[in-house]
């Protein structure tokens, strides 16, 4: 239902209108706030728009809107996925113990990180929709699995010594070009390939369908149960892509890594206008979630201001975004 | 409801086995008590063939239930969010616990106030922080997983800046220990292993009254009928706005009940207590659902809970004995997932078979 109402090409009233609908209210907003926060923290600092700045933020928030992306699909078509933390570990232990101890190459690192990926989001797929049960519990019962497997793999020890073999996707000087981490680029590719995708096939419809109406998708002939798994694999890949990003330059990987991503991660997409009730969401405004959950961590660490504050503005930002995201759906449904 | 035996058909027998396999897969309850009666046995082999690093004792097991006061709380505060429907999920329980218990160490560590007042100031503190949940959810009608996921970042913080992320350690709370301590019963006690304090200070009363609200009070009823169905309760006159906002206060004051739990447990009020590693919410959740809670609403019994609680508790101290330093706690992951996704796709599968799970 609601997926009809962002049918591509469709005329809309408001400020979207004069873009043609391509980018949504709250993109715009977001693009304002964020414009508004740069050039704060541009007059109150005078390191933020130097590029080394601009560089790190961009390479932080390169792993979370990776995983950002899969996770927008998999929550507009009505699901979540909160493994996604778990499932990080997972492939960076796997990753750094590989090019560690077996002298991987970048090409065989990549592959193994995208199929381990794969791999961990086929289990949920399968699980969720050949188990029939909700996703949150599936994805709360595979973070402990995932969890448990990457602490047998680490071994009750640190992964030290990380040669360097994936530092072209890494934050350090071999992983930018012109001061641009190619993990962000890549991130950017991928991101306006699935936007595409979302807004331009069947396939990409059948998700909003999905998560406007199950039951109404697959009587009007959706293939439910393979657009779920296909969503969750996708995820898994992104989630092995930005293990590779974590890993970057090597050096010490802790046990610790990935822990907690998935909030981060469902924040970037929730802030970027997401339903997570299903139906409605754009890759663009996960983007631009991540980014702006970037910015605010990024200005507060330039500002001097304890960085736990960053988490408070967080949660106030959310808070903002879902209040206008529910303001919205009632003018719509009053209209 | 969460009393009834959906989908049996009146006068349809079946055969012994077959009603005791129906039993099994369709009623949590049956299911639970089987698990941790083989868990019992299996621990015990293992004890008498020598395997453990320590016997498997009745002792060991009462002392083991001091994990078990903090985890089942705030499991039952789950169970009254979830079941009140709507999506409901409260994220932000361990944040809550991190925040008030900052805030019941600074009574009682910093400002010296007794006991019993900074008690109630952490209750009050809880009260507002779920509150504040239960406002954004009940009256505004925002999607309880964000709005909690939101509110569980901005506790988290408060709970961090509010004594630059140093925990509050001071003579006065290390006197607290008392109150979770294992003691010897009065008058039987030196035929039964000691229990910890908490488990009568804080599990029981919670339990009972909880247990009476739910099942015997006007509150339960209500609960359940916005949690199966919102419109169906509006028509039928429950206040359904005011019934799903008290859920959310419910979880918010037995945060702060855990809260003097932790405290009093570690001696010493951390700002990350319910926050650090994967947090308190997460196994909450999972116990909630492993005892026969329904994410979707409406279906969850306090005793399926409270069993599961004490299930999922023996069995980590029974993984606790039976492997060395660190590998412990990582099969402790393990059987917290697995036996949460063997329950969930058992469910799903009941649901198809037998049309209906209690």
């Amino acid at each position: 239902m609601t997926a009809l109402d962002e049918r591509p090409r469709t005329p809309r009233r408001g400020p979207t209108g004069a873009l043609g609908g391509r980018i949504t209210g709250q993109e715009l907003v977001l693009i304002g706030v964020i414009a508004g926060l740069w050039l704060v923290l541009g007059l109150a600092t005078d390191t933020f728009f130097q590029a080394g700045t601009l560089g790190n933020l961009a390479y932080v928030v390169a792993p979370i809107a990776l995983v950002g992306i899969g996770m927008t699909v998999v929550i507009a078509s009505g699901g979540i996925d909160v493994s996604v933390g778990s499932a990080v570990t997972v492939v960076t232990v796997i990753v750094a113990k590989l090019v560690r101890d077996q002298g991987a190459s970048f090409a065989v690192a990549l592959l193994v990180a995208v199929g381990a990926g794969a791999l961990l989001g086929l289990t949920n797929g399968l699980l969720i929709s050949l188990g029939r049960v909700h996703a949150i519990i599936i994805t709360f019962g595979t973070l402990n699995l995932f969890r448990f497997i990457a602490l047998r793999i680490f071994d009750s020890e640190q992964v030290a010594g990380v040669p360097g073999t994936l530092a072209f996707l890494g934050g350090g000087g071999a992983g930018r070009t012109w001061n641009v981490p190619h993990a962000f680029l890549l991130m950017l590719l991928l991101a306006a390939i699935t936007w595409w995708f979302m807004r331009n096939t069947p396939s990409g419809r059948h998700y909003y369908a999905m998560g406007g109406d199950r039951a109404a998708a697959r009587l009007a002939g959706v293939n439910v149960r393979r657009q779920e798994i296909l969503a969750y694999v996708l995820t898994g890949v992104l989630v092995g892509l930005a293990s590779t990003v974590i890993i970057g330059g090597g050096g010490l990987i802790g046990q610790n890594v990935g822990v907690g991503m998935e909030l981060q991660v469902i924040a970037a997409v929730v802030i970027g206008g997401t339903s997570i009730m299903g139906g409605r969401g754009t890759v663009l405004g996960t983007v631009l979630g991540a980014l702006l959950v970037g910015t605010v961590s990024s200005g507060v660490t330039i500002l001097h201001w304890p960085s736990q504050l960053t988490s408070l503005f967080v949660g106030v930002f959310i808070l903002v975004a879902v209040g206008t995201d529910v303001l919205r759906e009632r003018a719509r449904r009053r209209a | 409801m969460s009393t009834t035996r959906t989908g049996q058909a009146p006068g349809r027998a079946g055969s012994v086995p077959a009603r005791l396999l129906r039993a099994l897969v369709t009623q949590r309850l049956v299911l639970l008590v089987v698990l941790l009666a083989g868990l019992i046995v299996v621990m015990k082999l293992l004890e008498n063939g020598g395997y453990l690093l320590a016997p498997y004792s009745s002792d060991y097991l009462a002392a083991a239930l001091i994990d078990a006061v903090p985890l089942g709380l705030l499991a039952l505060a789950e169970l009254v969010v979830i079941v009140s429907g709507r999506g409901g999920i409260d994220l932000s329980v361990g944040s809550m616990v991190s925040l008030t218990g900052m805030t019941f160490g600074f009574a009682v560590g910093q400002w010296g106030w007794p006991l019993l007042p900074a008690a109630l100031l952490a209750l009050l503190a809880g009260g507002l922080l779920g509150a504040v949940n239960g406002f954004f959810v009940a009256a505004l009608g925002f999607p309880p997983l964000i709005t909690t996921l939101a509110t569980y970042y901005a506790y988290s913080s408060l709970a961090l800046v509010s004594n630059g992320s140093a925990p509050i350690s001071t003579p006065r709370i290390q006197e607290l220990t008392w109150l979770t301590q294992p003691v010897e019963l009065p008058l039987f006690g030196r035929y039964v292993p000691d229990f910890p304090m908490g488990l009568f200070l804080f599990a029981l009363p919670v339990i009972v009254l909880l247990w009476l609200n739910v099942t015997r009070g006007t509150y339960g009823r209500q609960l359940y009928a916005i949690g199966t169905n919102d419109t169906a309760g509006r028509y039928a006159g429950v206040p359904v706005a005011w019934v799903r906002f008290r859920a959310y206060l419910v979880s918010g004051l037995i945060c702060g009940l855990v809260a003097i739990v932790n405290v009093s447990q570690f001696a010493s009020a951390r700002p990350d207590a319910g926050t650090a590693g994967n947090g308190m919410a997460l196994p909450a959740i999972t116990i909630a659902v492993l005892g026969g809670v329904a994410i979707t609403g409406g279906i969850g019994r306090v005793v399926g809970v409270v069993v599961a609680t004490v299930l999922v508790v023996w069995l980590n101290a029974g993984i606790l004995l039976s492997f060395e330093g660190s590998e412990g706690s990582q099969y402790q992951l393990l059987a917290l997932g697995g036996v949460l996704v063997f329950a969930a796709v058992l469910n799903g599968f009941a649901t198809r078979r037998y049309g209906g799970t209690s």
